[in-house]
């Protein structure tokens, strides 16, 4: 009897795994709880206890290196010593929360109106609008920041001249220029492609019929929006502000780039996630750092199991079929010229004038005063005082320039590699074992770096790259390539999962009866049919790793290692010429990958984030 | 060659019982139908055979091969089962045209180019579709698609073929016309055929044999009109045939080794039979169901008297509802009858077909003829 049932239990497991679903289901398994879990383990683990000999001097009484320890915990969060915990911790938080709700409001608004415009309206050259509009998302987030920065920015508040005062002569007060409003502005410019993404894709699929239906029963146009449009992209809409404030809150590079204040205006804005990276980076406070990263983990997660539970309720709503043919669209009668020449203006001028400025920045020796046009900055050979050995003033000379922006590339490469090819296994695991238990969880795990805010993200890492066992990892490029790969797979996984469960099952049964094998019936017949979907999943992981900073900046052993590092050392250091032209370089870069992926394949961006 | 053996296959989803228990042989060169409502456990059983589903418990030979034995944990994949497969929406690939699709099969049995060529020649001129061997698809209509899917089904010439409701996508008339080659493709294919369908004229015309369920359990697996005129229980009789058979309410009680005496109607009768009939689970009221198919409700004379309730004249046929008491009784009438509405008629309930259910365990009695 006991013989018979091991021969059973070997027989089961034979069988459960000569499928390959069920293979890929159980690597990415263990993998992900390699590589989420036991890192977030870590983190945790690194804020009970005391990292290294410096921080057991800090806390002092006896402390030694690897105790327990609540003094993290207790000191970040309540200590009344120079009002520290308020400083430190309170402060901060409270001032990214307000920046995040601002930057909702203007993503949503403004996202959601171009949405309406887009899909619902006779406006015209939607083309042009809907190309260009997205363009902020592209580029890197900081981008919006430094933007704003160069265009407001004026001599009464001794930062330069911008373009606004060079064209006007207008100075606007610091708080337009640094702090809260800009930095929450540009957040909410930069994720308002995503809410127009997001609520264009539910406005788009929706039946017309529904709206019709309002229009025979004597509805009026406001009626119909308010009782019938509204509602239904609500959850979408709540989908959108929850993403965009748990995205803005942990938000690093933007509080980064616009939190210097001059000395006399008292306007002192620090963002959280700014407190965390200078906790972390000395030696006395790692611990409060983690504390940081884990209580805006616990943010992100409760805001997007919010969000699941709110959408996850009336799910129905959203997957409206948009089978019923022609979407009527409203007739903007006279309106319709001073609209679309409004719109044009307003997202050309986010989306272009960006691009402009950089360019403008790096050529002009002092900003706004076109009689310093200089292209130093771009090609000249000379050295910089006192820099390293081949760095020079022109970025298109400087090898350490370049280097980096090879190792981004090669980076980006491989991670939309791993992560694309990643998210198709999880995918097919996912759809062909629809609703077990195993292949949700896989999905899940594979969903969670994409919760947690890039900055701890890194801490993550970085706790764990001190960890005994694991200091080989310690500022390598594999760390890099392992935290891109997992960071950016949410989205390969989710534009893998949706387009593996737009293909019927017996597709690919119909391939199995023809004895074709797996890799073959993944080769031959799943990817081709669904390639752009899935070219999307190895797009956008590229894109987002290409720019992405917040992520390895505290992980790259130096600023020399990708150029995103080395824009922002020189950001930091003043640079500013040199800063914005590599900006530039970076987005051209991006935008260029993406046209050509888009000509060769009819893969786009827009296309993975729609379908999440 | 291939006869296809189900022993104690049972399917378990979690809790939920797909299939229970199910005992089937189908003959080689058979044609056989699952019929059933929907949720009755049909497909699931198809993808069992298939290998497409794995079952929980029992054991499956097709041939002389075990393909499938949870005790020994034998199961060969689909692959190797020598099967063809047509699904309900047809499965064909919508990147390669209609020539890549047929020969993709081929191609991984690693015939030569020439075969592969000649093989799907064959099997477009077979199916009429010559002119398609380049579109893809999209391109072509729902009856020319499923042309396409059983071309590219029959390619590698499967021993055993499997039709999961390979016709409910058509609309009636190309149903009909399909129906009739699919027959014909039996006929011709030398293969032994499982059909899906809750459709149960498309499984009485097709069939060699039935295989009829209910919630995942066998109710009964006979020859098509031994379905029809000797059903088995109370469901099989009410799911087969088209308009339903009439249940009587009725009174019986045994009066011999073969036969009844029963009151329904209103009227006394005595039911005979040729065999030994079953034994009432209980005495009194109503313990029995009289189930009589509308052909032999004779109008025109005899015993019995009903009202006409509404007459539904088809051409070749009519149906004629009469209405008795509380009870609408249905019958048809070969060629165009018409009555006027409540014109009072005569019937007699004719032929030896008559059976009479258990009204508790629903089980058939006994098969026989009544008389007044």
């Amino acid at each position: 009897m006991e013989k018979k049932s091991t021969k059973n239990t070997g027989n089961a497991l034979r069988s459960y795994f000569s499928k390959p679903a069920n293979v890929i289901t159980v690597v990415f398994l263990v993998l992900l709880i390699l590589a989420v879990v036991l890192p977030l383990c870590t983190l945790l683990i690194g804020s009970f206890k005391v990292n290294g000999n410096q921080e057991a001097i800090y806390i002092g009484n006896g402390a030694a290196d690897g105790d327990f320890t609540f003094h993290h915990w207790t000191e970040l969060l309540t200590s009344k010593d120079f009002n520290y915990a308020e400083i430190k911790f309170w402060t901060p938080l409270r001032q990214s929360a307000a920046m995040a709700l601002l930057a909702c409001v203007v993503a949503v608004g403004f996202g959601g109106v171009v949405a309406w415009f887009i899909t619902r309206s006779d406006l015209p050259g939607k083309k042009f609008i809907s190309t260009v509009f997205v363009f902020p998302y592209i580029m890197p987030s900081w981008s919006m920041a430094m933007f704003w920065e160069n265009f407001f920015k004026n001599t009464a508040i001794n930062a330069g001249e911008g373009i606004l005062q060079s064209w006007t002569g207008i100075c606007v007060p610091e708080s337009m220029v640094y702090g809260l409003v800009p930095c929450a502005m540009s957040l909410g410019l930069h994720y308002a492609p995503f809410a127009y993404i997001l609520i264009g894709g539910i406005l788009r699929n929706m039946d017309a019929n529904l709206e019709e239906a309002a229009t025979v029963l004597k509805a009026s146009r406001f009626k119909i929006l308010y009782k019938i449009t509204l509602p239904i992209v609500m959850p979408a809409l709540i989908s959108t502000v929850l993403l965009v404030f748990s995205s803005s809150i942990s938000s690093f590079t933007v509080p980064f780039f616009l939190n210097k204040s001059s000395i006399n205006s008292g306007n002192n804005f620090i963002s959280i996630s700014v407190q965390m990276r200078s906790l972390i980076n000395t030696g006395f406070t790692k611990g409060q750092g983690y504390v940081v990263a884990i209580v805006l983990m616990v943010f992100s997660i409760g805001i997007l199991t919010l969000n699941n539970w709110v959408t996850g309720s009336r799910k129905s709503f959203t997957t409206v079929t948009g089978k019923s043919g022609q979407v009527s669209l409203v007739k903007l009668g006279k309106a319709k010229k001073p609209i679309a020449i409004i719109m044009t203006v307003i997202v050309a001028f986010f989306a272009i004038m960006p691009l402009f400025s950089f360019a403008m920045e790096s050529v002009l020796e002092v900003p706004g005063d076109w009689s310093t046009f200089t292209l130093r900055y771009w090609i000249s050979s000379e050295p910089f005082e006192g820099s390293n050995k081949g760095d020079t003033i022109g970025i298109l000379r400087s090898s350490i320039m370049w280097k980096a922006m090879g190792r981004s590339l090669l980076l980006s490469a491989l991670v939309s590699l791993i992560a694309g090819t990643f998210g198709i296994l999880i995918g097919y695991a996912v759809a062909s074992k629809r609703n077990s238990k195993a292949a949700t969880l896989v999905s899940n795990l594979a969903f969670l770096p994409y919760l947690i805010p890039s900055m701890s993200f890194g801490a993550v890492y970085l706790a764990l790259s001190y960890t005994k066992g694991f200091t080989w990892l310690d500022g390598s490029f594999f760390l890099l390539l392992l935290v891109g790969s997992i960071k950016f797979m949410p989205f390969a996984s989710r534009t893998g999962t949706n387009a593996m469960m737009q293909l019927s099952g017996e597709i690919e049964e119909a391939a199995i009866i023809m004895h074709a094998p797996w890799w073959k019936r993944m080769t031959k017949i799943l990817f081709p049919i669904q390639k752009s979907s899935f070219i999307s999943g190895y797009l956008l992981p590229f894109i987002s790793c290409m720019r992405e900073m917040s992520l390895f900046v505290l992980l790259v052993i130096s600023y020399q290692t990708l150029v995103t590092t080395v824009l922002s050392e020189y950001s930091r250091t003043g640079l500013s010429q040199a800063s914005n032209a590599i900006n530039l370089l970076i987005i051209v870069v991006v935008l260029v990958v993406q046209f050509i992926v888009n000509k060769l394949t009819g893969a786009s961006i827009d296309k993975g984030v729609g379908g999440n | 060659m291939p006869k296809i053996t189900l022993e104690h296959v049972t399917k378990r989803f979690d809790k939920f019982v797909a299939v229970e228990d199910l005992n089937m042989v189908i003959e080689d060169r058979e044609f056989i139908t699952l019929l059933g409502p929907s949720g009755c456990g049909k497909t699931t059983t198809l993808r069992m055979i298939a290998g497409l589903e794995t079952p929980t418990e029992g054991r499956i030979t097709i041939g002389d091969e075990v393909v499938f034995d949870s005790e020994k944990g034998i199961n060969i994949s689909p692959a190797k089962r020598d099967i063809g497969f047509l699904f309900q929406n047809y499965a064909l690939w919508p990147h390669m045209t209609v020539y890549q699709n047929i020969a993709f099969g081929l191609e991984n049995l690693k015939w030569s180019k020439e075969d592969i060529r000649k093989r799907v020649d064959e099997m477009l001129a077979m199916l009429k579709i010559e002119q398609f061997e380049k579109r893809y698809p999209s391109e072509l209509s729902g009856g020319q698609q499923q042309r396409v899917a059983i071309a590219r089904t029959l390619a590698p010439k499967p021993k055993v073929l499997f039709m999961d409701e390979p016709l409910s996508n058509l609309d009636a008339k190309l149903r009909l016309e399909m129906r009739t080659e699919l027959k014909r493709l039996h006929a011709d294919t030398d293969s032994t055929f499982v059909y899906v369908t809750h459709d149960q004229l498309e499984a009485m015309t097709l069939a060699i044999r039935i295989c009829l369920m209910k919630t995942g359990v066998l109710q009964q697996y006979d020859p098509p009109l031994t379905v029809y005129s000797d059903p088995a229980n109370l469901f099989v009789a009410d799911f087969v045939g088209n308009p339903t058979m009439n249940f009587i309410p009725a009174t019986a009680e045994k009066t011999g080794e073969k036969s009844y005496s029963i009151k329904a109607l209103g009227a006394e009768m005595s039911f005979s039979s040729s065999e030994p009939v079953g034994e009432l689970s209980s005495g009194g009221e109503n313990n029995a169901v009289l189930g009589i198919r509308p052909e032999f409700i004779k109008l025109g004379g005899g015993k019995l008297g009903a009202g006409v309730y509404a007459t539904l004249p088809a051409g070749m046929e009519t149906t004629v509802k009469l209405s008795m008491g509380d009870d609408i009784i249905t019958s048809v009438e070969f060629g165009s009858v018409d009555y006027p509405l409540n014109h009072q008629v005569k019937f007699d309930i004719i032929g030896d077909d008559i059976i009479l259910f258990d009204k508790e365990s629903e089980i058939k009695l006994a098969k026989g003829s009544v008389a007044l």
